[in-house]
């Protein structure tokens, strides 16, 4: 074989091979794991319009889980889904919608009428923010539980214990982040980076730099 | 003869010289890694705060154990501790053969170990931090699970048990 062409080929191996390891090391790109579909679900809102999850199809949409009749001092669920909406501005978001979803698992007692008055009485945006629940247990267990992996469970005096979850979805029904535990790092603060991060996907990710991300998701470079 | 007249297959060098190449480039990249980006593992949004982390109505260790989150499916958040006696909270937990169950530990002091016996779940459970992973139990029985690092003087005692039961 041509000496020239042997060396040309080992030089393009290095280069593919340098490239790689300083695409990992300096991770020009930063995107969020693809975690799993997110579920379908059919549910009503706190208007009686029915809310499924085609209807947020194209958009992020940031989904929480909690009950109303929650005694205090309960979970900030609430407060941390309005700073978050309060500080939106400061993700560029660009073209992407943006939506939030609560969804009550104590249909019994959060029916549309109650959900409309909770969401009067903090205050909600409800052109963004949406309550939904269905009066199906058994169906909202398995949205919940087997879709979102929150947990949730009725106690014998009718409250519920929960870890308070939040998990952000894509346009594309993806869950691209979980959020469980407080860390150091407050949960409003991350969930706006992430957002960020997931927006900027979104708006570059076509033609040539959607390699460029895909690079990304194969390098692993996913944001803290 | 001399090693400058030495013949070496032209092969067999170019291969030498892409194994030497091959070397620099790991050292270089590990020391890059390491030196100029600053190894942290995990980010500070992994990290959670030892002193309040098992008192926190909003945290889970607050309350820890078991969660069925859907048929089949829990998640085992669990608080290992030294203070005031070297144990896990909880000590046992019981689950249906076929469970997926996915833990999450932390350490309220000091270092501590989590493996559970027949598996391959065996990590480190460091203040601060939350080690998580997810196993299958496709066979009934008890799997204990003990403290694989020197945590103190109750080390020894420091042990648990997952009850499979058919």
């Amino acid at each position: 074989m041509n000496k020239y062409l042997l060396n040309g080929v080992y030089s393009l191996l290095a280069l593919i091979v340098i490239s790689a390891f300083a695409f990992k090391i300096f991770q020009p790109i930063q995107v969020l794991p693809r975690i799993r579909l997110s579920p379908a679900f059919d549910m009503l809102d706190q208007d009686w319009m029915r809310l499924t999850n085609e209807d947020v199809r194209g958009q992020m949409v940031l989904y929480t889980f909690t009950y109303t009749n929650c005694p205090s001092p309960c979970h900030d669920i609430d407060k941390t889904m309005q700073e978050i909406q309060a500080r939106l501005s400061e993700a560029d978001l660009g073209e992407t919608k943006m939506s939030f979803i609560t969804i009550s698992f104590d249909p019994q007692i959060d029916s549309p009428l109650v959900l409309r008055a909770h969401a009067k009485s903090i205050d909600a945006d409800t052109d963004q923010w949406k309550f939904v629940t269905s009066p199906n247990e058994a169906l909202l267990k398995t949205i919940i539980g087997s879709g979102f992996h929150a947990y949730y469970e009725k106690t014998p005096d009718n409250s519920f214990t929960f870890d308070p979850t939040f998990v952000l979805v894509d346009g594309w029904g993806i869950i691209r982040g979980e959020y469980k535990y407080q860390t150091e790092v407050s949960t409003a603060d991350r969930i706006l980076r992430h957002i960020s991060v997931l927006a900027d996907e979104v708006q570059n990710s076509s033609g040539p730099q959607k390699v460029a991300y895909e690079a990304a998701h194969l390098f692993l470079c996913y944001a803290p | 003869m001399s090693a400058k007249n030495m013949h070496i297959n032209v092969y067999e060098r170019n291969w030498m010289i892409f194994s030497a190449i091959m070397l620099v480039l790991f050292a270089t990249a590990v020391s890059v890694a390491a030196f100029g980006m600053g190894i942290q593992v995990p980010a500070p949004e992994q990290r959670v705060d030892p002193r309040t982390v098992a008192t926190d109505p909003n945290s889970p260790w607050s309350n820890p154990g078991l969660r069925e989150v859907s048929p089949g499916r829990y998640d085992a958040y669990i608080l290992a501790h030294a203070i005031p006696n070297w144990e896990y909270l909880p000590k046992e937990i019981t689950v249906p053969v076929g469970s997926r169950v996915s833990f999450y530990v932390t350490s309220s002091d000091v270092q501590h170990g989590f493996n559970i016996q027949n598996t391959n779940a065996n990590f480190m459970v460091l203040p601060g931090q939350v080690s998580k992973l997810t196993i299958t139990f496709k066979n009934p029985g008890t799997y204990n699970f003990i403290c694989t690092e020197y945590c103190g003087v109750g080390h020894g005692v420091m042990y648990g048990a997952i009850i499979v039961t058919p």
